[in-house]
């Protein structure tokens, strides 16, 4: 109690002693200080403590305790705060007369916590209070030292009296009797739990308002004046005597240079402009740009100005109510995820069923983003977007109805081989075909019938057969292994076969070349058939054989004869000679020119066209196929087709150039075989893919006018056996029939 | 490197000459890859891609003619300025030399587009061509919000707010809103302005989100030039109808953010005004209007309207004189919605529904203050909803889903409402911009909309015909003088005789056609029949399939290489197409068949 009046004395005096600080020397601000320690004390320090307790409830004690530079003070503010208490309401006494006594029993912890909004503020504004005022302690009801709370929990006391018995804890209120004890007492709010000492404390209606004003941030004392008018110590008018005699310096009572200088470099930038002082005025932003007139200025002088595109235009599957078939099924969407990331769609449409459930486009800003970058990162250039129909592309062909005749239906099947029918070869009054097979039979059919006229077993598969072109010399040649036999076929009447006789009679002598030399080919007699025949026995597997047109030479072709890969026949004189040209690579046939002594070697990347009278290369035909298979020449001679085995047919015109005037892809599979119609404007080409195709091919005598090739049928009808399909093709050298000899052992005729 | 500054050693012409790379650009202009990027989107200049790209593939290639141009462009001095006076005012604010700071502050280095933009766009029409990204970009930017930190302030959202509605109130003024899509990004609306077809995206009005992985300087680049453009354009639009730009608006509508309803009355008020009168309307009325007129622009430039009954003043300045430069597609549009008066729900999209009716002649209103008229106005003859159920319902008036308008519009004919009501699932929404011929699947409702066009252009279109008719006889009567009817007669014989034989020559065509097509098979046919000869005849008869096939490989063969690819490449883009049309086809008849088993 008497604490407290001092203290307020203490305020009087410091604000009256402002003066006499003054006086004495002092600042104002100095006597201010006073002020501002004693405020620090409680408000800076403590408060920030006791804030924690009030909040952390029964723990918060630890929160005083672990201030370990105050330990002391804490102790003692506790106990003063019991004290101030009693003071405080003392004190009050003259505004209320009832003085409470602190029930200490009654209150509980819980209590303290419903209303510890208030409390906690009233506490530790008290506390700020009596901060500075450590000198008189009142020893505090708990006497366990400066140590947590928490420590003591557990225990049923909160330290030793003087005579070393325990203080007892006070039973505590359960929250149902405190919330009776609110309900009950309406001046409850004022109690508080003061966990350290364990009892219950009421504030005093002086407290409380301290409290208040300290909320409102006004002094604590309604007496206090934070602001006090200022009276100034120091008087001059009065004084005798100045306080400096020493005279006024000059630049006192001169004009600054720099301040001149200064103006003046204003002024300057005055004049100049440079500072303006006046407002920028405010000009319309917006005008006719462009002006009324319609054809104003181009832009010139600058690259051309290439649009952006627009950006692409919403389908109905973007809507946000498309038709159901525009969603996709939840598999769908599934599936999606297996695709790679750069085919999944975009945009999977949804349905809404009203338009107030559409949601926010989440991807709006990342879209616009996306269209800006795409506007000023990517290059512009125009492109020329073909917008053609793809039937014009396709080239305008004669009709096919106009260049009829030409094999379109299959007509007859010649049945009998056992094996795939390899080749075959028409004989030259067009009345008889022959074939051989795998089988190791050749055959003779009557083309008209069918009628299979005869067969001949030969014992190895059949490569090659061939028919002599000359009609009076019926003899046929067949390539089986190494052999090349020449069959009588007894075809013809009494003379010719007189001398069909007398030409395949092979003396034994004359087994060719030179004794010390290895013949190329041996010449023997056969007597195996019942027909005279020759056998040429080469070295090694012949593959192809063809005839001179006059009938009396013969090429064949060995692949893997190397210089002696190409040899030349001659039946009347059998002699057998070697071509004078050295073969750039595997040679995989041989022509003979219709009317000239022209031969052409194909290898597998090259055509070679030999003068064989003046023996010198006239010109090499470049294909620029992988693999050469055949090679057939117009009736004419200035026309080759050249049948690859990637499926690509080209047609060489001679007096053009050494490169395909063109190039038709047309069978997916190697092409077996082509081949040219003696007298009609056709070509066909066979291969492994079952078809054979008939083109138009016509040749104009009129050197400016290219061939026109128009194809014109696709033949099916052969089966695919073992891969293989068409294996032969030849036109008959009247009709326009073509036979084709297939791997399934049956022959066709295609007739028109 | 330029022209006139060439090291010696360098080359003169070809790719190394006239193509940069981007760092090259940079480091020739002098200034920092920020401001290069700046200057592009605001030049315009975009990347070239040269034939040959020296310095390989990973760089971006400018052509050194752009560059020179963005050189020599005052904007880029501008740059540096702004560069130099932040220095200055960082300085000021460092040695705390407040005067200067102050003074700097008020002298901020600026500079304008409308060069740029002329330079750009000589011709309106040019700006008019790119005005697409401008507005989609004004319009997204309009429903963002602020964000200090990326620099997007209220401001710009504002303006880009004002822009738009602009923009929007020109449109619907002048009715030339065409077609209008609501997708899930937002709507999509397209009108053509002198002939140029702009098509622009708002967004759903509803809170966007601000993605973090988007460079929001880039955007806010483009949107400075877009502003201004916009700008500028609507400055023009709104010159050719006569209307002072930037307009005034109503302060109280303003204030209750009803811009584009006051900018549409602020723009029939101008038309008005401006329009000389001296049409067949009744003198005095005309004098009354052009009084109430002149009070209302007169309030509007004072801002203080008073704000009674907008409706009927609304209602006052609606009914347009007709402009003899509109074309057909406008009085179309313009009459579409015409004597009708539709009420706007709270839950529909109410700035996309203003816009788009009165584009085509609608009135409207909606449920708030400021609003024209009252929900309860008698002469409301639908009533826009969106809700699952109506409450309370008005007899005089339909209760339509908002589609309905969309649907109106994109048909360009009023629909039966019967799939819109309130309550029901509507139709499908279908795009207006899809050619569906040419994609090649029509759904179902688009052809329903096609027999309804139909229907309602027949109850039309007989009448003019017959008019015509009308019309030539009396005419030929006049100009013969007699009525020749043996003559017309002998006409018309003639004319069905013609017909036949063009009936006749068709069908021969089409004969010849199928002749040509079967011809071979019917061949195939004859001949097995003859060479029927007791032979195995196993082989099947080739289908038509095939035949078809064979003839289409044929001309292929024949084809080169470069032209065999072309028609293959349009083989496999047709044939996606296919798919993706056989797709839908197959969706439709899934759910078709699902609904079926479900009835049963």
């Amino acid at each position: 109690m008497k604490k407290h009046e001092e203290e307020e004395k203490v305020y009087e005096e410091g604000a009256r002693s402002y003066p006499e600080a003054l006086n004495g020397g002092g600042s104002p601000v100095d006597s201010g200080s006073d002020y501002e320690d004693y405020s620090d004390d409680g408000d800076s320090e403590d408060y920030g403590s006791w804030e924690e307790d009030a909040e952390s409830g029964e723990e918060g004690a630890t929160g005083s305790g672990s201030d370990q530079d105050e330990s002391e003070d804490g102790n003692s503010e506790e106990f003063e705060l019991s004290e101030e208490t009693q003071s405080g309401e003392s004190d009050s006494q003259e505004h209320k007369g009832s003085v409470k006594t602190n029930n200490k029993g009654k209150l509980s912890n819980d209590h303290a916590q419903i209303d510890d909004g208030e409390s906690e503020i009233s506490e530790s504004d008290r506390r700020a209070e009596e901060s500075d005022s450590s000198e008189d302690e009142v020893p505090s009801r708990n006497t366990i030292g400066d140590v947590p709370l928490e420590w003591y929990r557990d225990e049923g006391h909160i330290g030793y009296d003087v005579k070393g018995k325990k203080i007892k804890k006070k039973e505590r209120q359960d929250k149902l009797d405190a919330f009776l004890a609110s309900a009950d007492d309406s001046k409850n709010w004022r109690k508080i739990h003061d966990e350290y000492n364990d009892e219950v404390v009421e504030l005093t209606k002086d407290e409380t308002r301290l409290i208040r004003r300290l909320l409102k941030g006004k002094a604590p004392h309604s007496g206090f004046d934070p602001y006090p008018d200022y009276v100034d110590f120091f008087k001059w008018d009065d004084a005798k005597h100045p306080l400096s005699n020493a005279p006024e310096p000059k630049r006192r009572f001169i004009p600054s240079k720099w301040e001149a200088k200064k103006v003046a470099k204003y002024v300057r930038a005055l004049r100049e402009g440079l500072i303006k002082l006046d407002k920028p005025k405010e000009e319309p932003r917006f005008y006719n740009l462009w002006g009324d007139d319609p054809n104003s200025k181009d832009r010139a002088g600058h690259l051309a100005y290439i649009p952006a595109p627009k950006p692409k235009l919403p389908g109905h599957e973007e809507s946000y109510n498309p038709s159901l078939e525009y969603i996709p099924t939840q598999e769908e969407i599934n599936s999606y995820q297996l695709m790679y990331e750069e085919d999944r769609p975009k945009f999977i449409p949804r349905r809404y069923t009203s338009l107030k459930s559409v949601p926010a486009y989440e991807n709006a800003v990342n879209d616009s983003f996306e269209r800006c970058m795409d506007l000023y990162m990517s290059y512009r250039a125009w492109k020329k977007r073909l917008n053609i129909d793809p039937e014009s592309l396709k080239p305008k062909l004669p009709s096919r109805k106009d260049l009829k005749p030409y094999p379109v239906t299959c007509y007859l099947e010649y049945r009998g081989h056992e094996g795939a029918v390899v080749s075959i070869s028409t004989e030259a009054s067009g009345q008889w075909i022959a074939s051989g097979s795998a089988d190791g039979t050749v055959r003779i059919w009557e083309v008209e019938t069918g009628r299979c006229r005869g067969v001949w077993t030969i014992g190895e598969p059949v490569l090659c057969v061939s028919w002599n072109p000359l009609s009076e010399l019926p003899i046929l040649a067949i390539a089986a292994g190494q052999d090349v036999l020449l069959i009588n076929t007894g075809m013809g009447n009494e003379e010719d076969q007189e001398k069909i006789k007398e030409l395949l009679q092979v003396e034994i002598s004359g087994t060719a070349g030179d004794s010390d030399e290895q013949p190329l080919v041996s010449w023997l007699q056969d007597d195996r058939h019942k027909h005279e025949a020759i056998i040429l026995r080469h070295f090694k597997t012949v593959t192809s054989v063809e005839w001179h047109r006059k009938g009396d030479y013969l090429s064949t072709v060995t692949p893997a004869g190397e210089s002696r890969a190409i040899l030349i026949h001659q039946l009347s004189k059998k002699i057998t000679q070697k071509i004078p040209f050295k073969l750039h690579g595997l040679p995989v046939s041989s022509v003979f020119h219709p009317s000239r002594s022209i031969f052409f070697v194909s290898t597998k990347k090259n055509i070679r066209v030999y003068d064989l009278l003046k023996h010198k290369l006239i010109k090499k035909l470049e294909t620029g196929l992988r693999e050469v298979s055949s090679i057939a020449i117009h009736p004419q001679g200035d026309n080759v087709i050249v049948g690859s085995r990637e499926g690509k047919l080209c047609w060489f015109d001679m007096d053009l150039s050494s490169q395909p005037y063109k190039t038709l892809q047309c069978h997916s599979k190697d092409i077996t075989n082509v081949a040219f119609h003696r007298s009609y404007p056709l070509f066909a080409s066979c291969s492994d893919d079952c078809t054979a195709y008939v083109f138009h091919g016509m040749v104009y005598s009129d050197f400016n006018q290219n061939p026109l090739i128009v194809p014109l049928e696709i033949l099916r009808g052969h089966v695919n056996s073992n891969g293989r399909g068409v294996l032969d093709c030849k036109f008959h050298p009247r009709q326009p029939w073509l036979f084709t000899a297939g791997a399934d052992s049956v022959v066709r005729l295609y007739c028109h | 490197m330029p022209k006139h500054y060439r090291p010696p050693g360098k080359k003169k012409e070809g790719n190394v000459a006239k193509y940069v790379t981007r760092s090259q650009a940079v480091k020739l202009l002098q200034v920092n890859l920020s401001t290069f990027r700046r200057l592009c989107i605001l030049k315009g200049v975009f990347p070239r891609e040269p034939k040959k790209k020296v310095k390989g593939n990973h760089h971006t290639y400018y052509h050194l003619k752009d560059i020179m141009f963005v050189k020599h462009d005052p904007l880029l001095e501008k740059f540096r300025e702004m560069r130099t006076y932040d220095k200055k005012l960082k300085k000021a604010v460092a040695k705390k030399n407040k005067d200067l700071y102050e003074r700097l502050r008020t002298r901020k280095p600026t500079y304008t587009l409308d060069r740029l933009i002329l330079e750009r766009y000589p011709k309106f029409a040019d700006a008019l061509r790119d005005l697409d990204d401008c507005l989609s970009m004004v319009h997204l930017f309009a429903a963002l919000p602020a964000l200090e930190r990326e620099n997007i302030e209220v401001k710009r959202i504002h303006n880009c707010r004002k822009l738009s509605h602009e923009w929007q109130a020109y449109i619907a003024r002048t009715h030339k809103l065409r077609k209008v899509f609501i997708s899930v990004k937002g709507i999509y609306y397209q009108a053509e302005v002198e002939g140029q077809k702009i098509t622009w995206l708002t967004p759903h009005a509803l809170q966007q989100v601000l993605p973090d992985d988007v460079d929001y300087n880039v955007m806010l680049t483009f949107l400075e030039f877009y502003e201004t453009l916009v700008a500028f354009v609507n400055f023009k639009l709104y010159h050719s109808i006569s209307v002072k730009y930037p307009p005034i608006l109503d302060p109280q509508l303003e204030a209750l953010a009803e811009e584009l309803y006051a900018l549409s009355r602020y723009l029939d008020a101008n038309t008005r005004s401006s329009r000389p009168s001296g049409s067949n309307q009744v003198e005095s009325q005309e004098n009354e209007k052009q009084h109430d007129e002149s009070d209302l622009r007169l309030a509007q430039l004072q801002h203080q309207l008073p704000h009674n009954e907008p409706g009927a003043l609304m209602h006052l300045v609606e009914d347009a004189a007709g402009e003899d430069e509109e074309d057909e597609d406008t009085k179309e549009c313009e009459n579409l919605f015409k004597d009708m008066k539709f009420f706007l729900g709270r839950e529909v999209p109410r700035e996309s529904l203003l816009f788009v009716i009165p584009a085509f002649g609608g009135i409207v209103s909606w449920e708030r203050d400021g609003a024209p008229f009252r929900e309860a106005d008698q002469s409301i003859t639908h009533q826009i909803v969106d809700r699952p159920t109506q409450g309370h319902i008005f007899l005089s008036r339909e209760y339509v889903q908002p589609q309905w308008i969309y649907d109106c519009v994109n048909a360009r004919i009023i629909l039966p409402t019967e799939g819109y009501l309130v309550g029901r699932v509507p139709p499908p929404h279908l795009s207006p911009f899809v050619d569906n011929e040419a994609e090649g699947y029509v759904p179902d409702y688009a052809e329903t909309i096609k027999h309804l066009q139909a229907a309602a252009s027949n109850e039309v279109l007989p009448m003019p015909g017959t008019v015509k008719e009308d019309l030539e006889d009396p005419q030929r009567l006049l100009v013969e003088g007699i009525i020749d009817r043996a003559e017309a007669n002998e006409a018309a014989e003639k004319k069905r005789k013609m017909a036949t034989l063009e009936k006749q020559y068709h069908d021969e065509l089409k004969l010849e056609l199928e002749g040509a097509q079967y011809s071979s098979s019917m061949i195939n046919q004859n001949m097995e029949s003859n060479a029927a000869s007791g032979e195995a005849r196993e082989k099947p008869v080739p289908d038509l399939q095939q035949i078809a096939d064979d003839s289409a490989n044929m001309s292929k063969i024949v084809m080169s290489r470069k032209k065999r690819r072309l028609l293959e490449a349009m083989e496999i883009g047709k044939k996606r197409k296919q798919a993706n049309v056989d797709l839908l086809k197959e969706r439709k008849k899934k759910s078709e068949a699902g609904q079926s088993s479900k009835e049963k």
